[in-house]
């Protein structure tokens, strides 16, 4: 294949302290065409797990343009089973294609007895967990020969016999196991709507020196009975509520890349880049008052 | 980890509907347990029957979204995801749908699925270059008898009862005005490949589509013509070879 002609004439890998995208393949001619560019762009690594054709090629042009950060959705990290080669061999691959500037993944598990639930579903935050998942991580980190950041997932349910808040729990886990944080603004604000957390704690809490990126995304308001729930469904505007608890975030971790995900009833490109202004609104507001 | 390993399962088996069981251990906080995995529960549903219709665009056109939505649930009982990379899910919806009561009135909707598939697995399947037919031109006669080809990774071959290649195309969502197809229209033999971005479905004839599946399981020139010949005397092989080369749809050759 021709991509290694393609990497002489990429831009740098580096992902910039600004806004950047979350790029759907809807939007792959817009990334590549349209005059309204953004910092740059973070993809769903499995969605190029295929051996070739179009999705490839076009991720190949899209890195020419785009320092590319790759997002994964289903290594399933926190899960019993055995750590699945194959995908972190697609993965390993990808990357060497790629350059990717980060590679991230989630702080869940998805898969139980070889079956995936294509879902990000919650672990116990306790010791027994803690210590599994540095093994796992750092595995993997040794595997990719990379540093890796993990998100904080939104999440519908907590167990009885978690031991560990949630920031806690990441901030350990970065620091035994090497890894960043990917530090979802929209996750955190859903869990703590929905679990009764302080969502300014867990911003406090966060060990901001480990914080890679962040993300930024809608969710909808679903009602169980008398009780109303946040679900995590990116298929909207950034929430004022989420906007907020994002300008608390910088103003502690300063200048952070930020990602706006948004992946159902996609808008036109230009919908999304105008969400990633505003978010780099708010990051020249911390330069400004740094300077 | 035994509590983090029972916690999976039983989690993993209320998700697939295998069990009303509950996973110890959760907080119910306003709500049932059971609510909340639910929650769980509906996300994996729902993002597997849109990664199916995603696949499965013109069965879902030819059903409607209702009907579609009892399909899927079916196959995520019969067939969860293997892997993490959604590109590999639905491979045996037409096995489904051929075993599924409601949908026998529309025979020729399995052959529809299995079309749809090899389109999304050619979509996929590695790149290869077309072999050059200036490479064919260093062989030596006495090779010839021993010759045979690589067919294009992303071939797939389909032959159908139903006209499935003019049912796909006409349910497309760029495709025109509504056409009347005659399920009586007779039977197709169709190949999938994509030789380079855009996947092409070719309609062959009977000794063609014999000939190409012959090659592609292995067998040497010389042996495929044989095998057609016995059905369908006075096949052209040269100028079928050269439409193939043409086409791109031989990578390399070898002799055996």
């Amino acid at each position: 294949m021709t991509h290694n002609s393609n990497q002489q004439m990429r831009v740098r890998a580096a992902i910039p302290a600004c806004a950047g995208i979350g790029l759907r393949s809807p939007h792959h001619r817009d990334a590549l065409n349209s005059h309204a560019k953004t910092g740059w762009l973070e993809v769903h690594s499995e969605n190029y797990f295929g051996k070739g054709g179009a999705p490839l090629r076009i991720l190949d042009a899209i890195r020419a343009d785009y320092p590319v950060s790759l997002h994964g959705v289903g290594m399933s990290l926190g899960s019993v089973d055995e750590p699945d080669m194959r995908h972190l061999r697609q993965l390993k691959d990808l990357i060497a294609r790629i350059e990717p500037g980060l590679v991230s993944e989630h702080l869940c598990w998805n898969s139980f007895g070889g079956r995936y639930l294509n879902d990000l579903a919650p672990l116990p935050y306790t010791d027994a967990t803690l210590a599994y998942l540095v093994r796992r991580i750092s595995e993997v980190q040794d595997f990719l020969g990379r540093r890796i950041l993990i998100e904080n997932p939104s999440s519908y349910l907590e167990y009885e016999f978690s031991t560990y808040s949630e920031s806690v729990f990441l901030n350990e886990l970065a620091r035994r196991s090497g890894c960043g944080i990917l530090l979802d603004v929209n996750n955190v604000y859903v869990s703590c709507v929905n679990h009764g957390w302080n969502a300014l704690d867990y911003l406090q809490d966060i060990s901001a020196e480990q914080v890679g990126e962040i993300h930024l995304a809608g969710h909808s308001v679903k009602q169980v009975d008398e009780q109303r729930i946040l679900i995590d469904t990116h298929n909207g505007p950034v929430s004022d509520a989420v906007w907020q608890l994002y300008q608390c975030a910088v103003q502690r971790l300063g200048p952070v890349p930020t990602l706006i995900e948004w992946d159902a009833d996609l808008p036109d490109w230009e919908v999304l880049v105008d969400e990633a202004a505003k978010a780099d609104g708010y990051l020249e507001n911390i330069y400004e008052q740094a300077a | 980890m035994n509590r983090l390993h029972d916690l999976q399962r039983d989690f993993s088996r209320f998700v697939f509907q295998e069990t009303g069981l509950i996973p110890g251990g959760i907080k119910a906080n306003g709500m049932m347990p059971e609510q909340r995995l639910a929650i769980y529960r509906n996300n994996t549903r729902a993002g597997l029957t849109e990664a199916l219709r995603d696949v499965y665009q013109v069965v879902n056109r030819l059903v409607g979204d209702k009907f579609f939505n009892r399909l899927a649930e079916a196959y995520i009982n019969a067939h969860p995801p293997q892997s993490a990379s959604l590109l590999e899910f639905g491979g045996r919806f037409a096995d489904v749908i051929s075993g599924f009561q409601d949908a026998q009135a529309l025979p020729y909707l399995a052959d529809t699925a299995r079309l749809e598939w090899y389109w999304h697995e050619a979509y996929h399947e590695a790149d290869d270059h077309a072999l050059a037919m200036s490479a064919l031109a260093r062989l030596k006669p006495e090779q010839y008898g021993r010759l045979g080809f690589n067919i294009h990774p992303s071939a797939r071959f389909l032959a159908s009862d139903y006209p499935i290649a003019r049912i796909w195309a006409c349910n497309q969502a760029d495709a025109g005005q509504n056409e009347r197809i005659d399920l009586n229209e007779g039977a197709c033999r169709l190949l999938i490949y994509r030789p380079d971005v855009d996947v092409k479905i070719l309609s062959l004839d009977k000794a063609e589509y014999q000939c190409l599946t012959a090659l592609a399981s292995g067998l040497t020139l010389m042996q495929a013509v044989r095998q057609v010949d016995a059905e369908h005397p006075g096949f052209d092989v040269l100028s079928s070879l050269q439409h193939w080369l043409f086409r791109g749809l031989l990578t390399d050759f070898f002799i055996i």
